[in-house]
């Protein structure tokens, strides 16, 4: 740790090294390479998703589902409570000759909350989950990244990284693609 | 693009040989350029301006039709007893309809893993936005005193009063609240990505801060990349039981009153199937143009629109079903109120409406079983609009017809449309398209970063596996874990 | 020289006294300082600035003088008229005049305002119900378009009067003997009227005096002066009959006692109780008795004297009825062709009548010559006929169309120079070929009095405006003589005098009020030497106890008798209407009488019985006449006879006589009012001297142009479908049975109902306390629409016009719903004697109401007491109820109805009920504040609400009492009992929606052994089976 200590300190303003793939191929075979070298605080940019990567990256599964899961349940019972106070005990009338509570009635409305809670669980649990929004962040300040949105493929590794050593990062990337490794500093 | 047509031909049923997605040289590249060339563009083309101001002059007619109603009162419209309800719930019905195609798109056929449908998805939830505001505004202004029209929310007041939930208007408030709500995170979420693609290539500062914003910072990470997977495949299925229900609850507007022809249990499945048709016939009409003025013959490819021609043969099948169900029904129940309604709606005062809607529903699809016919694009346009003008009269003659006649023959009745039933329709239409022509302006109207996914060289390069869906890891040198 | 009138019009000053204000001599001579020089009176003269000052000066002087309420005593029928609680309705006895025949009132005044007029039930011709008509009048009070100021109109010029102005100019024109001074007056029974009349003819003895009335009873009058010798009003009474042979005649709504004859009818209707009153109709066009007629025969009019002929003959020869010598004659008077039809009739009717001797009566309507008369008051004589004669109030009197006859030739001779026409509109109703206009304008000085500033007004150098009945002192007569008293209700709105002022004002005596004159009048009468007392227990009960006149004991003249034998025959060789000599019978309207109500937005609106038509008359064509002269259903036909042409719309009806052609007086209007003004087709211009009810020979052929009729229910001619399918419904939905049928078998209303059980998915409610409900008896109801104008008067339900009548925007809460029930497998236009059936509907309150589940913000909803509520100030107009209302009884405010409506029309409206805004659901709440109103009573004196306490304005004014209202979970209530009845049912029971409000099941009572005609068999079966109707 304490080296760690002092090799951060050398390099303060250090964000990780950036390294670009051009096929698809070359980046899984490197992604696969740094998951091996054990490296965990880094991260492969790619246009699109690209099945396998994930595996190929030993990325774990999210727990996104089991949020939106609570939040329909939640969406439920609040359809139904909504109901059943205003209809039945705050502001009770006799319509049509019908109970004042009575589940086939509101099923319909208790459903659509249910996706509703549900929906915008999904959208805002998955940016929370990423961290986004999130507009400055040390890689857009480098150029050639620009074109991660639209043919280029990138591995980056980040010098937080427990594993982070600049001799032996650079050089495990520079044997994975046949591109330039580039320092990203961090924001100052 | 000046492509011989046959190269961009790509309608072959081959079995051995799957049909490529996107046709011509394209690399991912490519596709970028021409997505994001129409955004940015610097003054959009002629035939552009030409078509809003079209549309937004009919917008204004909408406008002011609304204003003389509000200051006027419901009785501008042809509007009487037995007829309650007119062009404004027609409207609503038909406009909730088309959209139906966007969500079903995006979110069923995506879980079916129908991969052609991400060159069309973008514009097709696009369309189902704005086919939903259109929709939004008439429950709205049919009410007799618009003013109070918020009273129909579950909103706490001084007097603590509360709607009604035994109300289908209700339950219609929630579901077309929910599928607008959906649909939009579903459409913004699916935008992302894109949305960074033209910050990235942004040359002007406004376009990188405006983009940079929507975009939420967006940096293409794979750990990312992963839940967004994730958090798409659950809108996309929690979106198709919330499309098969909107258009459920809406039918049950009618289901659930006591009304012969609107009483009627095969109308939810009747409306869905409606509603996918209507909304498919309206994606063709509105894409068949677009692909060609902004020259996206290459990405979205006469296969898309022979699919799309396929589904609408298939949905217009059941719709006839539905219809001729109904008659069966009418007479095996026994019930004389009800056989008398269908009658009446074959033969009676609105027999032109009823037949006018067969023949643009059910006979004119028919066309789509012959090949030739199908990928012929004009006549799928002509087809696809023809479709459209069936759909609004399926709706007119299902409220229209059963409420002129109904139960006491001294109350029967005719409706007649006043001019303003009329233009406010029509102003609807400048609404849709204005809100359409401003998204095809200023947002990538393809799902670029879908697209790619399913473009061959986003695979590897091994025989027999071109253009094929999923890689399996399986690669020398990689190991899974 | 008089200023200040001439701006009334500009402010809404519609209070007495402005004018009296105004003549004050230091305002003239303020107003002399302000516009220096200017003649005053010439109303376009005035520039913006000076008129602009005048209003404003007359304005702020209404506003003083806002408050003043009626000088003379009235005494409030239930209260004293001291200790007046404001925010308390009172409840006044008064009356009102139409056609010389007083009908007795019982009007509910709202802190001085009078509100709603409904049947006094002292009163003969009243019991409590009161006509549509009578119930409208009081609009006409209120009505803006009345006249507000005396006119005098000068070589084109016209010029704004006042009372003192007139005063002047009557004493110099009412100097001396009366020479070449005529009065032209309408029929009154007023006693006080014939005393000022005398008063006015001993002042000027070479007056001359001249009643005319356009619809009058003249020919039923002559026919028994033919009989008798002298002039006699005949008394009919049914409630004990077996047998009535109606011949053209309308008892049951066109009669001055129509309300009674209706009410004595109905109870001998009663299925358990009644005496039969097997009811015969010969006529040429639906009557609301013929529509109740249970053997209904139409003929032309022309031949209505044929059958009688033909019956009397039949009695004479087959049943051995002995005529006296004289009338003999009339057994061969028959002696001219005649159909099958005719004679089966004829000979089911003469057996029927010869078997009820002493418990049958002949009646023939109005429009039939006096010899028809003649000879059914001789049958009756014979027969022991159940009716009574009277004397005529005023034996010598010609009768009105002699009286205008001789009145025109008078002014033809130009020995007029002075007319005083008191009420009318001769102009405009006199009979056309007087040509009373172009004569009026030969006459140097003429004066009409009259609500309006109308035709004949227009062409007269002055008019004078007219008192309303409610704003006057006045009395008259019940048609049985009973006298009735007519006290103001209100100080005149628009400084109007009443007849008798004016009349005793020409009369020389300097204007005495009317409240003097009756006053003065009535003493004649007092028995008590308290005459006080005898004077407020007069104007408390409205009429005075034992004044109807003694019935006269009657025997046949022979010696007249040969020469209305002799009458009679002349009519009988006339030969028979044709296609192309078609006859056209005017009647009076059913709505604006004849003429006088054209302004009155609740009568133009409301829905003709039969025809269903508003805001217009229409030429009555039979199917099978309409298909042979060509002429479609709303097509424009063009009437010519005598040289004149006059264009109405044609409307198909079914039961009409083949080429008899049926036209309502009264429409057409030039100087109306606003409402009333171009509405209809004039049909006096067909009407002459010789021919006043009937036009024969005329030619009617179609324009080609069509004009779409504002009907409140769809057309007879319908496509094919609909008609089957209407055809099929309605014996569902309108039950009917034979009497005998029912006693048979007391479950026939029932036997063909079958639907699946009636199950709910929830436990039923339990209602406890009062659950208000009704019971509809269409056994009793005869369609008379005074339920209708009854509930749009209590309940401030908007007059929309037509315009929104075509796009079936009416706002009416009940309607009575017609039914043709035709022979199945005809076409629309081959039918030509479809039976009509009538069925009020109105909201039923169902307990499982269809209309409140579906509305999204619960505007409308269940009351604990069982009624079916809606919350105005909730409603948000979504208009789902109306659609889910299978009865569709729900009423939208398309607009907002109430916008252009002036002032003094909103004096009428009831303070207890809302005035519904824009975009908001309407409907029937039972009257819901009469509830309340006798709730709060009976919980202030700590009482249960009794049965029949509470009365919907509806079953109040139900001459028939067809309507019965009360709590249904008291099993001793009338209308539970009712609801027992086997008769009673819901309709669309099937949809199980628990209607609060049931029907009882019609019934005929058929002669056994007549042919089957679609009539009177038992509807209740059959058509749910798609069976023939027998």
């Amino acid at each position: 740790m304490s080296t760690g200590n002092t090799t951060r300190n050398d390099r303060a303003a250090l964000y990780g090294y950036l390294v670009a793939f051009d096929k698809v191929d070359e980046l899984l075979v490197a992604a696969a390479a740094v998951r091996d070298a054990g490296y965990t605080r880094w991260d492969a940019h790619t246009p699109f998703v690209i099945h396998g990567l994930d595996a190929a990256m030993g990325v774990k599964k999210t727990v996104l589902p089991y949020i939106v899961f609570l939040a329909g349940l939640t969406g439920t019972a609040a359809g139904i409570l909504l109901q059943w106070w205003t209809n039945a005990v705050d502001y009770p009338f006799l319509i049509s000759g019908k109970p004042l509570f009575s589940l086939p009635a509101n099923i319909p409305v208790a459903f659509e909350t249910t996706i509703l809670f549900a929906a915008i669980s999904a959208l805002v649990g998955m940016l929370a989950l990423n961290g986004l929004p999130q507009l400055s962040h040390p890689l857009f300040s480098n150029r050639s990244f620009k074109r991660v949105t639209d043919d280029r493929f990138f591995i980056s590794i980040e010098a937080q990284d427990p594993l982070f050593e600049v001799a032996k990062t650079r050089e495990l990337l520079e044997s994975v693609s046949d591109q330039p490794v580039e320092e990203i500093e961090e924001l100052s | 693009m000046s492509t011989p047509v046959s190269y961009l031909d790509n309608t072959g049923d081959d079995p051995a040989v799957r049909a490529r997605l996107v046709v011509g040289d394209n690399d991912f590249h490519s596709v970028t350029n021409t997505v994001c060339g129409i955004v940015e563009q610097p003054r959009p083309p002629k035939f552009w301006w030409v078509a809003f101001a079209a549309s937004s002059s009919l917008t204004l007619v909408l406008f002011a039709c609304i204003g003389y109603l509000v200051t006027t009162g419901i009785g501008v419209w042809g509007l009487q007893v037995p007829v309650g309800w007119g062009y404004a719930i027609v409207n609503f019905v038909f406009w909730v309809g088309i959209g139906h195609a966007g969500t079903l798109i995006s979110a069923i056929l995506f879980l079916l893993r129908q991969r052609w449908r991400t060159s069309i998805n973008r514009f097709a939830e696009a369309m189902t936005i704005f086919a939903v505001v259109c929709a939004g505004i008439f429950p709205g202004i049919h009410v007799g005193r618009i003013w109070f029209a918020y009273w129909l929310f579950p909103i706490p007041n001084q007097m603590s009063m509360w709607p009604n939930f035994r109300s289908p208007l209700l339950w219609d408030v929630f579901a077309v609240g929910t599928y607008a709500t959906v649909s939009l995170l579903f459409w913004y979420m699916g935008m992302i990505p894109d949305l960074a693609s033209i910050r990235d290539r942004a040359t002007t500062k406004l376009r990188f801060y405006i983009y940079g914003v929507l975009s939420l910072g967006w940096r293409s990470s794979n750990r990312h990349w992963h839940r967004f997977e994730f958090a798409y495949l659950l809108l996309a299925s929690l979106a198709t039981p919330l499309v098969l229900s909107v258009h459920s609850v809406v039918s049950f507007d009618f289901a659930v009153s006591i009304m012969p022809g609107w009483h009627t249990t095969i109308f939810p499945p009747y409306f869905v199937a409606g509603a996918i048709f209507s909304g498919f016939a309206m994606v063709v009409t509105l894409i068949i143009p677009t692909r060609k003025f902004f020259g996206l013959e290459e990405i979205i490819t006469a296969r898309h629109l022979e699919n799309m021609a396929k589904i609408m043969l298939a949905t217009g099948m059941m719709v006839g079903l539905a219809y001729s169900t109904e008659f069966f029904i009418a007479w095996y129940s026994g019930n004389t109120y009800e056989a008398f309604t269908f009658l009446n709606r074959a033969f009676g005062p609105y027999a032109w409406a009823y037949w006018t809607m067969v023949t643009c529903n059910v006979l004119v699809p028919q066309i789509f079983w012959f090949r030739k016919l199908r990928n012929k694009t004009i006549i799928l346009w002509v087809a696809s609009i023809l479709i459209n003008v069936g759909m609004w009269f399926e709706r007119f003659v299902i409220v229209v017809s059963s409420l002129s006649r109904d139960y006491l023959p001294t109350s029967w009745g005719y409706y007649r449309p006043t001019a303003i039933d009329v233009l406010t329709f029509v102003g609807s239409f400048g609404l849709f398209f204005t809100l359409f022509l401003l998204f095809v302006r200023f947002l990538p109207m393809v799902g670029m970063a879908e697209v790619k996914g399913v473009m061959p060289q986003a695979h590897l390069d091994r025989p027999g596996h071109r253009g094929h869906g999923d890689y399996h890891g399986d690669i020398a040198g990689v190991e899974v874990v | 020289m008089p200023p200040m009138k001439n701006d009334i019009e500009t402010g809404l000053t519609y209070w007495r006294s402005l004018d009296e204000l105004a003549r004050t001599p230091e305002f003239q001579e303020a107003v002399q300082r302000e516009f220096p020089g200017d003649d005053w009176d010439r109303l376009p003269s005035a520039t913006r600035r000076q008129f602009l000052k005048v209003m404003g000066a007359s304005l702020a002087m209404a506003g003083l003088t806002a408050c003043r309420w009626p000088k003379e005593e009235i005494v409030p029928f239930a209260h004293r008229p001291e200790g007046r609680t404001p925010g308390v309705p009172e409840h006044f006895a008064t009356s009102m005049e139409l056609g010389g025949v007083a009908l007795g009132m019982l009007v509910t005044s709202f802190d001085g305002r009078p509100i709603k007029a409904e049947g006094n039930r002292l009163h003969p011709d009243s019991l409590g119900a009161l006509t549509a008509i009578a119930q409208a009048d009081i609009l006409q009070l209120y009505d803006p378009d009345r006249s507000r100021r005396l006119l005098l109109r000068e070589s084109g010029q016209q010029y704004v009067k006042t009372w003192s102005d007139f005063e002047a100019v009557a004493v110099e024109d009412f100097a001396g003997d009366g020479t070449g001074v005529a009065v032209l007056a309408g029929a009154s029974s007023s006693p006080t009227r014939a005393m000022v009349r005398d008063q006015f003819l001993e002042a000027h003895p070479e007056a001359g005096w001249y009643e005319y009335e356009p619809i009058s009873r003249d020919n039923e009058r002559e026919g028994t002066r033919l009989v008798f010798g002298t002039p006699l009003r005949v008394q009919p009474k049914v409630d004990t009959v077996g047998v009535i042979a109606c011949f053209d005649a309308d008892p049951l709504f066109d009669h001055p006692s129509s309300l009674r004859l209706a009410r004595e009818f109905a109870a001998a209707r009663h299925p358990e109780t009644g005496t039969g009153a097997r009811l015969y109709v010969t006529e040429s066009s639906y009557s609301l008795t013929g529509v109740r007629a249970d053997h209904r025969m139409a003929v032309p009019s022309s031949r209505v004297p044929v059958v009688l002929a033909r019956v009397a003959n039949l009695l004479v020869a087959e049943h051995h009825l002995d005529l006296p010598a004289a009338a003999a004659g009339y057994a061969g008077a028959a002696g001219q062709e005649i159909s099958e039809q005719e004679i089966d009739f004829a000979k089911l009717l003469a057996a029927d009548l010869a078997g009820h001797r002493g418990s049958g009566v002949i009646l023939v309507g109005p429009r039939q010559e006096p010899a028809v008369h003649a000879l059914a008051a001789v049958l009756n004589q014979v027969l022991e006929s159940t009716l009574d004669y009277t004397a005529d109030p005023d034996p010598d009197r010609p009768s009105h169309i002699e009286a205008i006859g001789e009145l025109a030739a008078e002014m033809a001779s130009g020995s007029v120079e002075t007319l005083l026409v008191l009420g009318g509109n001769p102009v405009y109703d006199a009979p056309a070929d007087l040509q009373f206009g172009e004569l009026l304008a030969r006459v140097p000085l003429s004066i009409h009095l009259s609500l309006y500033d109308d035709e004949t007004s227009q062409r007269c150098t002055w008019h004078l405006p007219r008192a309303h009945g409610l704003e006057a002192w006045g009395d008259g007569t019940a048609w049985d003589g009973t006298l009735t008293m007519r006290q103001p209700l209100i100080a005149p709105l628009y400084d109007g005098r009443s007849v008798i002022e004016v009349l005793s004002l020409a009369s020389g005596l300097n204007s005495i009020s009317g409240y003097e004159l009756v006053r003065e009048n009535l003493r004649k009468s007092a028995s008590s030497i308290d005459f006080e007392g005898f004077w407020r227990r007069a104007l408390h009960d409205g009429t005075v106890e034992s004044t109807a006149w003694d019935t006269v004991q009657t025997r046949l003249n022979p010696g007249r008798l040969a020469v209305a034998v002799d009458g009679l025959r002349a009519l009988l060789v006339s030969d028979p209407p044709s296609a192309d000599r078609p006859e056209v019978v005017l009647i009076a309207d059913s709505r604006v009488w004849d003429g006088r109500f054209a302004n009155n937005g609740w009568l133009q609106e409301l829905p003709d019985s039969l025809t269903k038509v508003t805001w217009d008359n229409a030429l009555l064509v039979s199917p099978v006449t309409a298909r042979e002269l060509g002429i479609a259903d709303g097509e424009i036909a063009v009437v010519e006879a005598g040289g004149t042409n006059v264009e109405v719309p044609t409307f198909v009806l079914p039961g009409q006589a083949r080429s008899s052609m049926t036209l309502a007086l009264g429409y057409g209007r030039t100087a109306a009012g606003r409402i009333g003004n171009g509405v209809g087709a004039d049909a006096y211009q067909l009407r002459t001297t010789k021919a006043p009810h009937m036009v024969s020979g005329a030619t009617v052929r179609g324009s080609g142009r069509s004009y779409s009729l504002a009907t409140t229910q769809d057309h007879f001619a319908i496509d094919t479908a609909g008609f089957k399918e209407r055809n099929r419904r309605v014996g569902e939905l309108v039950r009917e049975a034979s009497i005998d049928a029912y006693m048979a078998n007391p479950e026939v209303f029932h036997e063909h109902e079958h639907h699946p059980p009636l199950i709910s998915l929830w436990k039923d409610q339990e209602y406890e306390g009062e659950q208000w409900g009704m019971a509809i008896d269409l056994n009793t109801c005869i369609g008379c629409n005074a339920c209708v104008v009854a509930c749009q008067a209590e309940n401030n339900i908007p007059v929309v016009g037509r315009e929104q009548v075509l796009n079936q925007r009416e706002m009416q809460w009940i309607r009575i719903d017609r039914y043709f029930k035709t022979e199945p497998g005809l076409g629309s236009d081959e039918i030509d004697n479809a039976e009509v059936v009538f069925q009020p509907m109105t909201c039923v309150h169902c307990e499982n109401a269809p209309c409140e589940q579906v509305c999204p913000v619960a505007a409308t909803q269940h009351t604990t007491d069982g009624l079916n509520a809606m919350v105005y100030n909730r409603c948000v107009g979504t208009r789902y109820c109306s659609n889910n209302c299978p009865l569709k009884v729900r009423r939208f405010n398309f607009f907002n109805y109430h916008k252009e409506l002036a002032d003094t029309s909103k004096m009428q409206f009831n303070p207890e009920v809302t005035v519904r805004a824009r975009g908001v659901m309407e409907k029937c709440t039972f009257c819901v504040q009469r509830i309340e109103a006798v709730r709060i009573g009976a919980r202030n004196d700590n009482r249960p609400i009794a049965d029949g306490e509470i009365v919907p304005a509806c079953a109040q004014t139900c001459p028939t009492q067809a309507i019965t209202f009360g709590n249904l979970n008291d099993s001793k209530s009338s209308v539970s009992r009712l609801r027992e009845e086997k008769r009673s049912y819901a309709t669309l029971a099937e949809l199980n929606i628990r209607p609060r409000a049931h029907y009882l099941g019609r019934l005929s009572n058929r002669a056994a052994g007549a042919g089957p005609d679609g009539h009177g068999a038992p509807h209740g079966e059959a058509d749910s089976h798609g069976k023939e109707t027998a």
